[in-house]
């Protein structure tokens, strides 16, 4: 049985959605105050954000970018990728000297996975942001 | 910043709820559909984090 593609959309012009989404990557959920949807904004902030803080507040390690065997290189860039998400949280913590061996305990552990993807949920936001700027979604 | 020490189920919870409240926001249409969404979501984290505990609690007799 044929399936039946969606028509592909073409790509909205740069300048209607660079702002939101720079501004989300920047501050979690800015892009949706750049947009005027207030309320999800805060609600994005509050949980990037708290999820950010309680990584920190466990101790979780930040990865650096690593090569090595294919699971170390997947494995390092893509948390580095997942850190430096988080935008302004990211860039302050390292400003101001953050730094946190990676050591075994498993509040440590949770602290690292906390951190890696309070920026995987901001890139969800900033998605979001991208697809209320294009016009696709209210 | 003060040290926190959770247990593996408050960090799970914890981990749960701020993850549904972003899926909830970004995957729905109207707030009505984000909120059971969210709520679906982290219905979900709490019946896995509860099934496989005790699948380990199991496993290991």
């Amino acid at each position: 049985m044929a399936k039946h593609k969606a028509p592909k959309q073409p790509m909205p012009p740069l300048g209607t959605w660079i702002g939101p989404v720079a501004l989300g990557w920047l501050v979690p959920g800015g892009g949706h105050f750049l947009l005027k949807r207030r309320g999800r904004g805060v609600l994005l902030l509050l949980s990037v954000t708290g999820m950010y803080l309680c990584g920190l507040a466990m101790r979780g390690a930040m990865f650096q970018p690593q090569s090595g065997d294919l699971l170390t290189t997947l494995i390092n860039y893509g948390g580095f990728v997942g850190d430096v998400a988080n935008g302004i949280l990211y860039l302050l913590s390292v400003w101001l000297g953050y730094s946190q061996p990676d050591v075994a305990g498993h509040v440590h552990d949770y602290g690292t996975k906390f951190l890696v993807t309070a920026g995987l949920l901001n890139i969800l936001a900033m998605v979001d942001a991208f697809e209320i700027a294009a016009g696709r979604k209210d | 910043m003060p040290k926190m020490n959770l247990s593996h189920f408050e960090a799970a919870f914890l981990f749960s709820l701020f993850t549904s409240v972003v899926m909830g926001i970004v995957t729905r249409k109207t707030d009505r559909e984000r909120l059971l969404y969210g709520a679906y979501c982290f219905g979900c984290f709490l019946v896995a984090l509860f099934a496989i505990g005790w699948v380990m609690r199991l496993g290991h007799g």
